[in-house]
């Protein structure tokens, strides 16, 4: 019983511990999972004004289904990933079919790959941190985003 | 049920109601906890699992499922070898058999069992007897719920 007591401890230590991160403030792809991100939408195309994927992202928000959303606009593909309200998950195909048509409606042009998987978002936050800290270039970039949008259609 | 009753002698009546006047009254509300905490306490350990797999490797959420599923049954495999699920068990009853891991602990516990029975005919043929009849019942389900679904997809149903 006493050993119980001592892990119990323990593990609530950890746990405390791990609450003290002294970078806590800065941006971290760890957290991507657990916490909102807001993160600002990146464009790997200089073709287009950066407005419109802000516009993207603007309207994705604006679903009341949805608390996070992350944009990442290609040459050919618009990757947009987004995090459903918890009680909302029950209704995940329907909210994806309303923004397919809220997006296809209103960027007839654009060819959008939409989804709501915790991986693909995760992946577009390491790719939207690589990009700020200019750690890839533009080509390289959008090689890892074809990778991602491949990824997302995986099935097994 | 009531012909049973009939036959019975007034004994066996007598005894019955001294049976039923000293039997002990089952805590179902406690176990129904316990089962519910141990149960979803099982449950985070996977989404921690889960988590795990999205996070270090190529899974996404809709793939992480099979290796989740094929390391939660390799540690109740060790626990149940260890001696540790069975405690868990009597402790959590039906939250610690109804998750996948109680899978894993009805096809060990039976190979341990028969162990003594030989290799073969003990273990081999022992391993899936309860566990045998989860896999058939839930393939021959799976195929059943395809086939409504196709058939559904087919009619423009879905």
């Amino acid at each position: 019983m006493k050993k119980i007591y001592i892990s119990c401890t323990l593990v609530g230590f950890i746990f405390l511990a791990s609450g003290c991160n002294p970078h806590a403030r800065q941006e971290d792809s760890g957290m991507t999972l657990l916490k909102k991100t807001n993160s600002s939408p990146i464009q790997l195309s200089t073709m287009n004004s950066s407005k419109e994927v802000q516009d993207i992202k603007k309207d994705v928000s604006s679903l009341p289904e949805i608390y996070d959303v992350a944009v990442i606009k290609g040459k050919k593909d618009t990757l947009v990933v987004y995090k459903v309200k918890h009680l909302q998950r029950f209704r995940m195909k329907k909210i994806e079919k309303k923004l397919n048509t809220l997006l296809e409606k209103k960027y007839p042009d654009d060819k959008f790959s939409v989804s709501s998987d915790y991986k693909i978002f995760l992946e577009a936050e390491r790719l939207r941190k690589k990009i700020k800290d200019a750690h890839v270039t533009k080509k390289k970039a959008e090689k890892e985003l074809q990778s991602i949008i491949k990824l997302k259609d995986e099935t097994t | 049920m009531a012909s049973k009753k009939k036959k019975t002698t007034p004994e066996q009546l007598k005894y019955q109601q001294l049976q039923q006047k000293h039997e002990l009254k089952r805590p179902v509300l406690k176990n129904c906890i316990k089962a519910f905490f141990v149960g979803g306490l099982i449950c985070m350990i996977c989404q921690a699992v889960s988590f795990f797999y999205i996070y270090y490797f190529n899974f996404t959420e809709q793939t992480a499922g099979n290796p989740t599923v094929a390391t939660m049954v390799f540690f109740s495999m060790l626990l149940t070898g260890f001696g540790v699920y069975d405690r868990l068990g009597q402790f959590a009853g039906a939250g610690s058999a109804v998750p996948v891991t109680g899978f894993g602990n009805a096809v060990i516990s039976a190979a341990i069992e028969h162990r003594t029975e030989g290799l073969v005919l003990g273990v081999g043929g022992n391993m899936f007897k309860l566990a045998g009849a989860v896999i058939l019942f839930g393939v021959v389900s799976a195929f059943f719920v395809a086939l409504i679904k196709t058939l559904l997809g087919v009619w423009g149903v879905l």
